[in-house]
């Protein structure tokens, strides 16, 4: 049995949330460098700026998700809850990252004023580590995600054609070039969740060692949205989406769960290992 | 084709229904910043059959909600196609364009076609850059809402794309895709 003490946490999930809203990955800047549609210098300042300046790349900086995979040994000194969203609450406070949290969707919408609360799966591996993973989801964006219900014979074609009518032509308003992450399988909630964990590198057989990944259509489905031409900044120049990751889980014999998660081209994502 | 509108034009706006679809300019002048929820507030307003708090005649709404930093104001835009149901609102009081990011509906596009009041997009994801061009800011109302309060903000150089122009022409460089 391991111990992890609340303060480990906050200070590994506090850099990593400055550097994911102020410092923009090296394969997007490296994406960037070689654009000359519009807007080009400015979106290549901004890199540097908001790197220079601790500003944030985006003033939407997102309700924060965090993806928690505990080993199992491993004893934590409060709910991990409780600590992510005080680290989120002052980090947001302490470099002015915009409070975009409202306390209940339909009646008030009141500004919570810390942007807390953050949503915060937890998971138990196999594992020794405490990793979180991090993502710094933008409003534009989320509005994008999208679930579907398939016959579960539907052919590669036909989930393709149905992603991207589901998408339409509200891409553009999810700032491209995005990332997509696609869910196959499981149940409806657990193909959102996997659409999430798509939205990050890396492999995830540590957490349910039966999913697998879907290359070809993801590359497939890339080039198919692509096609459509709305580009960077809906600006018609460049890619439409940088990338595809299409994760899948074994499901129910009269199911075909797809769930899409889209992320705007900033992509701001993190992982922390605590042990 | 590239323009740069050097002189404040904020008071007459004379020559906005000249721009075309796709011409890039920095745009020195007023902009009045709100998003969803000051006009939803405003939209109720008017039901009630209320005046606004703000005047809106002759002015640019700017569709954002800015957040802030080491003493900037970090703004950049938010989706326009969320307003489009408060565009009728903003344009019979006096609204003379909009700037936002996305595309519009069609209703959206007739109404700016009707009014000849154009729709801008900024770019979006920029806001440390964007930062850079605010010269000035203050609340104008409905400050309990925080980033989603109306402000009014002077900018210098601000980076605009006419996506929707006067005559109702849409942005769409290689033909193809409608953008709406």
């Amino acid at each position: 049995m391991s111990f992890v003490t609340s303060k480990e946490i906050y200070r590994s999930v506090q850099d990593e949330l400055v550097r994911a809203n102020t410092k923009a990955r090296e394969e997007i800047r490296w994406y960037f460098q070689s654009y000359r549609g519009p807007f080009w210098r400015e979106l290549n300042e901004n890199f540097s700026v908001a790197e220079g300046e601790k500003l944030p790349l985006c003033q939407d900086t997102g309700i924060v998700e965090f993806f928690v995979f505990k080993g199992f040994r491993i004893q934590l000194e409060e709910p991990i809850e409780k600590v992510l969203n005080q680290c989120v609450a002052d980090v947001y406070s302490n470099f002015g990252f915009r409070k975009s949290i409202v306390c209940e969707p339909i009646l008030k919408r009141v500004n919570t004023g810390t942007n807390t609360p953050s949503v915060v799966h937890l998971f138990e591996v196999e594992t020794d580590m405490l990793e979180i993973y991090v993502l710094v989801k933008g409003g534009g964006s989320e509005n994008l995600t999208r679930l579907l219900m398939l016959e579960p014979n539907a052919e590669v074609d036909e989930i393709i054609a149905a992603v991207q009518s589901s998408l339409g032509m509200d891409i553009a308003n999810a700032c491209p070039p995005v990332h997509i992450g696609v869910g196959l399988g499981g149940t409806s909630d657990f193909a959102i969740l996997l659409s999430r964990l798509a939205l990050f590198d890396g492999d995830f057989k540590f957490f349910r060692p039966n999913i697998v990944e879907y290359n070809e259509f993801s590359e497939k489905l890339r080039e198919k949205l692509n096609s459509s031409r709305v580009g960077i900044q809906a600006l018609g120049y460049g890619d439409t989406v940088l990338k595809v990751r299409s994760l899948g889980f074994p499901t129910h014999i009269a199911a075909l769960p797809v769930a899409v998660s889209v992320d705007c081209f900033l992509n701001r994502i993190g992982r922390v290992k605590v042990r | 084709m590239n323009m740069t509108c050097t002189e404040n034009v904020t008071p007459h706006f004379a020559h906005l229904p000249k721009l075309k679809v796709g011409d890039y300019l920095e745009f020195d002048g007023e902009l009045i910043v709100m998003r969803d929820a000051a006009q939803n507030r405003l939209l109720e307003l008017k039901l009630k059959g209320q005046d606004f708090p703000v005047n809106l005649r002759g002015k640019i709404v700017f569709y954002a909600g800015p957040t802030f930093a080491n003493g900037r104001m970090i703004i950049g835009p938010t989706t326009s196609k969320r307003m489009d149901k408060y565009l009728h609102m903003l344009l019979e009081n006096g609204v003379i364009a909009t700037v936002g990011k996305g595309t519009r509906s069609e209703h959206a596009r007739e109404l700016i076609r009707k009014f000849k009041a154009p729709y801008f997009v900024a770019p979006s994801g920029c806001a440390a850059y964007l930062s850079t061009c605010v010269v000035s800011w203050e609340v104008l109302t409905f400050e309990d809402l925080g980033p989603e309060a109306i402000y009014r903000v002077e900018v210098k150089k601000f980076p605009l794309v006419v996506y929707i122009d006067a005559s109702g022409n849409v942005y769409r460089p290689f033909g193809g895709a409608d953008g709406i």
